[in-house]
Formats: structure tokens, sequence, C-alpha cells
């Protein structure tokens, strides 16, 4: 009985260690690896906040609702989520392309503080910026996200950009000023690398 | 007793001298020589016979005599510039000047047939030998040995195409030259496949593989051959065959690197090693292709020439249309196309680079590794701004900033070279103009 006892409790007990044990041998997965990559070679945007505030959200039409859900699953698979909500990338509205470019044209006249060469780290604005990022990222190789994914992403990106940053000026200026500074103190030669090229 | 070892061994002495007399006089050249004489004495003696102008008569005559009397003695052609002292003519007798001036006749046996060959009439043996242009073994006394394919030779005789590559060595203006059209070809084609983009050829090209400036003089002995076993015996194991499989086999087949690590596993940290990066062209180029190419291959020699040898090319000023042409010409000039495909439209193979349709559970697959690939750039420069791009040009991708298929895999053998330093100025400028003319319009709004 003793010895049936003694038995059932090894077993029990070396069923979790084996199962410890696979888990630490089990390896990672290309996104992981890719997000560990990342985060050697870090951006500013890397230090701002993951995730949006929900009140926030709710301000947003139903399809950026949409696309801010699938950015966090899909964009997450490669890089923190923080490195395109922290961006210096801000797009112009408008339906069609053309209108787009023609806000951004437009802006560039009413405000063109915003295109200095001193903020082109806190601002980047163009009419289809985030279109083409999406898009790079869509093309690469091995990339799973689908096309109406990654125009769902867009749409976030895109309408969120204009909200956040160009709607709220000065706030947007202080935190995207605020991570620069903070970055430079931490990562001061990727830093160097990064932001103080011409 | 010592008395008979005496004879025994004057006997033994006598006999292997005997024997030595026998054996030289049974050479494979002897042959040769007697059975041209032979022929050239018949043709001559039936040449008199039917002759009735005396001028001519006296002619052959003197011709006859000439060759009743030809000694059979080795004969070499000798080139002191070159270093090289060939004995071809001891059995090509037909082309030895000294035996037949005009260097043609009418036979049509081998060795003796001698046809019409301008590059001989420009290229006289006793200033280029044999050998210089034809490869061999010019001290050798046998056909085999001679013509060179056999173990520890690396430079066997050459056949047509392969033989235009020793015309690149010395004119530059090989393109133009009558008889060098499969070398023209090979250049071409080494050029449209954008080999420049990964290898560099005296220093001007990319930084991800080996130089092939010197290809033709690279030493058999530095080649691993232990993949070749069922395309070649072990004398044929020399560079023109080497370039020849890596176009008409699976470069990663031939090296298949360690991917896994078996090498280092006793190591703490251990990464495997990456097949060949060199994309599958064999599936592309035909035989005639891959053997134009091996050609064109087999002219890149860093070998001295003395410069009287040299035939230098004039350089011929190209005029484009317009800015996308001369940017097209500057993605063939760079070799863009050698990882990104023709006109950038087919991203090549990039081992364990994450690749479309890979099976993501079943990472440690061979096959799964090699579904990796390049950028297919038709699809990716149109996300790029021009200064993004040029950026992305001067800097490059570093082979480890690309993301692996299998995290535990190799690093994917091909990666984007810093171009800064060799892409400037206006040629960076056009080339931007025609990337950027390239991109996909996929006509969506977003």
């Amino acid at each position: 009985m003793n010895r049936l006892l003694l038995l059932s409790l090894a077993l029990i007990m070396a069923g979790p260690l084996a199962a410890a044990d696979k888990k630490a041998k089990k390896p990672k997965t290309a996104a992981q690896l890719e997000k560990e990559k990342a985060m050697k070679e870090p951006f500013a945007n890397d230090y701002g906040p993951e995730t949006l505030d929900a009140k926030y959200l709710k301000s947003l039409s139903a399809n950026a609702q949409k696309g801010y859900k699938m950015m966090r699953a899909r964009c997450a698979e490669c890089h923190t989520t923080s490195r395109p909500l922290n961006s210096q990338f801000v797009e112009t509205g408008g339906k069609k392309k053309a209108d787009r470019m023609k806000a951004a044209d437009a802006l560039k006249k009413s405000k063109p503080h915003l295109f200095s060469k001193e903020n082109k780290f806190v601002w980047q604005i163009e009419g289809a910026i985030w279109q083409r990022y999406v898009k790079r990222m869509k093309n690469k190789p091995g990339c799973e996200i689908t096309g109406p994914e990654a125009k769902s992403i867009w749409q976030f990106l895109s309408e969120d950009s204009r909200k956040r940053k160009l709607h709220q000026e000065k706030k947007w200026t202080a935190h995207r000023g605020k991570l620069i500074a903070d970055f430079k103190k931490k990562h001061p030669h990727r830093y160097k690398e990064l932001y103080e090229v011409d | 007793m010592h008395r008979k070892l005496f004879y025994f061994f004057n006997f033994a002495c006598l006999a292997l001298f005997v024997a030595a007399g026998i054996v030289d006089n049974d050479r494979e050249w002897k042959g040769y020589q007697k059975e041209y004489k032979r022929m050239e004495i018949a043709r001559i003696e039936k040449a008199l016979s039917t002759e009735t102008d005396e001028a001519k008569k006296a002619s052959l005559d003197i011709a006859l005599k000439a060759a009743r009397s030809m000694p059979i003695r080795l004969r070499q052609a000798m080139s002191k510039d070159l270093i090289r002292y060939d004995r071809c003519t001891s059995c090509h007798l037909g082309i030895d000047p000294a035996v037949n001036a005009l260097q043609v006749n009418d036979y049509t046996e081998h060795p003796f047939k001698a046809s019409v060959v301008p590059e001989h009439m420009s290229h006289p043996p006793v200033k280029f030998a044999c050998t210089s242009c034809h490869g061999g073994q010019g001290l050798a006394t046998t056909a085999e040995d001679a013509h060179g394919e056999i173990k520890h030779w690396e430079e066997p005789l050459l056949a047509q195409p392969y033989l235009q590559g020793t015309c690149v060595r010395c004119h530059d203006n090989f393109e133009d030259l009558e008889g060098a059209q499969e070398a023209k070809r090979g250049k071409d084609l080494v050029a449209k496949l954008g080999c420049v983009g990964c290898h560099s050829f005296k220093g001007k090209g990319g930084e991800v593989s080996v130089d092939l400036g010197d290809i033709a003089d690279k030493p058999v002995s530095r080649i691993d051959w232990s993949q070749t076993t069922a395309d070649l015996d072990r004398h044929q194991w020399n560079v023109k065959n080497w370039i020849e499989l890596h176009l008409t086999r699976d470069p990663m087949s031939l090296v298949p690197g360690d991917p896994f690590g078996h090498s280092c596993e006793h190591l703490e940290k251990c990464e495997g090693v990456a097949p060949s990066g060199m994309p599958p062209f064999f599936e592309e180029l035909s035989l005639e292709e891959a053997q134009a190419i091996t050609a064109y291959m087999l002219g890149m020699t860093d070998r001295a020439l003395p410069m009287q040898y040299k035939v230098p090319a004039v350089k011929k000023p190209v005029r484009y249309a317009d800015n996308i042409e001369h940017g097209k010409a500057m993605y063939t000039k760079f070799g863009c196309a050698g990882c990104h495909g023709e006109g950038g439209a087919d991203g090549r193979r990039n081992f364990n680079a994450l690749g479309d349709g890979q099976d993501k559970t079943n990472l440690h697959s061979i096959e799964e590794m090699a579904k990796g690939r390049e950028p297919t750039l038709t699809k990716v420069v149109g996300t790029y701004s021009r200064d993004e791009l040029r950026k992305k040009l001067v800097d490059g991708v570093s082979p480890t900033s690309i993301v692996k298929f299998n995290p535990e895999g190799p690093t994917p053998p091909l990666f984007m070279p810093a171009w800064k330093t060799k892409i400037k100025g206006k040629e960076m400028e056009v080339l931007l103009d025609y990337l950027l003319s390239i991109a996909e319009d996929s006509g969506e709004e977003w």
C-alpha cells in the first residue's frame, strides 16, 4: 500500500516537472524573435503606451475600432503595438487618395510649423503615409496579413493619427517630445543613429 | 655464385635497354608522326604523278624530299612571354608551321586535320604556344595527359564554347570579336541575372558572396567536391565543371552548409550555416546558356599578363532615352536582379527567411526553409517615399535584420549590401526613378 502511495506521489510530481521542462525548451516563434529583435533596435515609439484609452476608442468610427483590434492582433506578431501608436506619422483625411494628398498640401500652408525640420521626428504628415507603411508590412515576404485586414488596420491608424495627434496638437507634441527626450537618455547611441541624421 | 649473379644482372640490364628501346619506339606521338609522314609522301607522290607543269613538279619534288626527310621527334611550341612549352604539335602535325607552313590541309582524320582557323593566323604558336588559349597540359606526351582531364591537372583542354573564355582574358574588346559570341552571351546573361549584386568582380559589385574576378584561378583543392559524386568523376574535378554545376544544378545541393548546426553542437552558442545562397538559376537557364556563362567566367583570372598581350577596348558612349532607361541600366549594372529578379518582379530564394506559403508547423524542414524569399520590388517599392528608398539603398539591410522562418535556424545568406560607396549622384537618382516607376499600382483608393 505504501509503495503504491509513493509511486502515485512520484507520478504526480513528475508530471508538472516534465511539462515545465518541455515549456522551457519550446522554441521561440519567428514573431517572438522578431519582437525581441525589434526591441534590440528600439525606437522612441516603443516606450510609449501599448494600448489606447477605452473612452477614446469609443469616439472612433466602427471601422477604426475594428482596425484597432486587428492591429493589436496582427501587428503585435512582429513588434510592439506601441510602435505604430506612438509614431510621428499622421495621415490627412479624405475619401480618395488624391483628396488626402491635397489635404496634406493645404495643411503645409496653414500649419507650416508641423512640417519644419526641427519637428520632423514629432510630426511627419503626408497624405498616404499610413497607407504606404501598412502596405509595406503586408507585402513583406511571409507576412500573413490579408488585404481586408490591412485595409482595416490602415483605417484605424489613419483616423487615429488625425484624432489623437493632429486634433490635439499640443498634447501630442508634448507626448512625443517626452518620448524622444527619454529615449535619448536611455539609448544615446541609438538616438544618434535615428534622430540625429540629416 | 658471384659470376652467375654478374651474368644475370648484365643480361637483365641488356633486357631493360632493349625493352626501353621498344617502348620508346612505340610512343603514341611517334605513331602519329610516322602515319602523317606516310600520308604526306603518298599525297605528294599522287600529285606528282598527275602534274604536267614542270615548275610545279619541281616544287612538288622539293616538298617530297622534305616529307621524306621529316624527322620523327618531339615538337614543341614555346612562348617565353607566357611561359608555355607545349608539345601539342608532336601529334597535331597539321598545325605545326614547321611541317605545314599554311596550317591548313585536307585531311579529315584526327589529329592530322587542320582546318581554316583565322585565330591561328593571328595567334602564331611562336608567340602564344597552344595551351595559353586551348588549355590542357602542354608538356605531356600522351593524348590523355595532354588533353588534361586527369587527376591533379586543373586546366583541361577547352572545347567550344568554353574556349572563348580565354579570349576574355586578353581582349577587353572581346564582345566585338568574331568567334567570341558565346562569351559575350555569357557576359550578357551574367548582367541580366544580376550576379554582380552579390559577387564582386575585382572589387566592383556586392559583398554578399565571393569575388569572382579570379574564379578561373581557384585551386581545385579549395573546393569541397563531396556533393558532386553523382555528376563528376575524380578526373573531372576542375573549375570549369565547378562553375557549370552551379548553373545546371541547385547550388543548395552543391553547398548544403550545416543548417541544423550539427558541427557546432558541442559549443554553448551554436548557429547553423545556411546552404549556398545562390538562387536556383538552373530553373531558368538552358544548357547552352549555362555553358556560355561558364565560358565567360573562365576568362576571370588574375594572372599577370605581359602588357603587349592585352588588347584594350574603346569605351563606347552610351545614351539613354530618359532617366527611367538610364535607371534600368543601373539596375542591371549593380545586379539588383540577382535578389529581386528581372525588373524587380520576382524576389529570389533566401534560405530560412520568411516566404509565402511556408508551413509554420514544420520549422525544421529544409523545403520549408527554402521557401524564404527576397522582397519582390514591384510590390514593395511603391510603399516607400523617394527619400526612404534612397536611405534603404545607402544603408542596406544587415543579415541579422532579416526575419527568420525558423528562429533557431541559420541566418539567411542573402542580404542587401550598403551601397553608399558604390551608388552615388546621378546613378543613384536615376536608379530611384526607375525603381519608383516599376511599382505595381493596385488601383485601390487606400
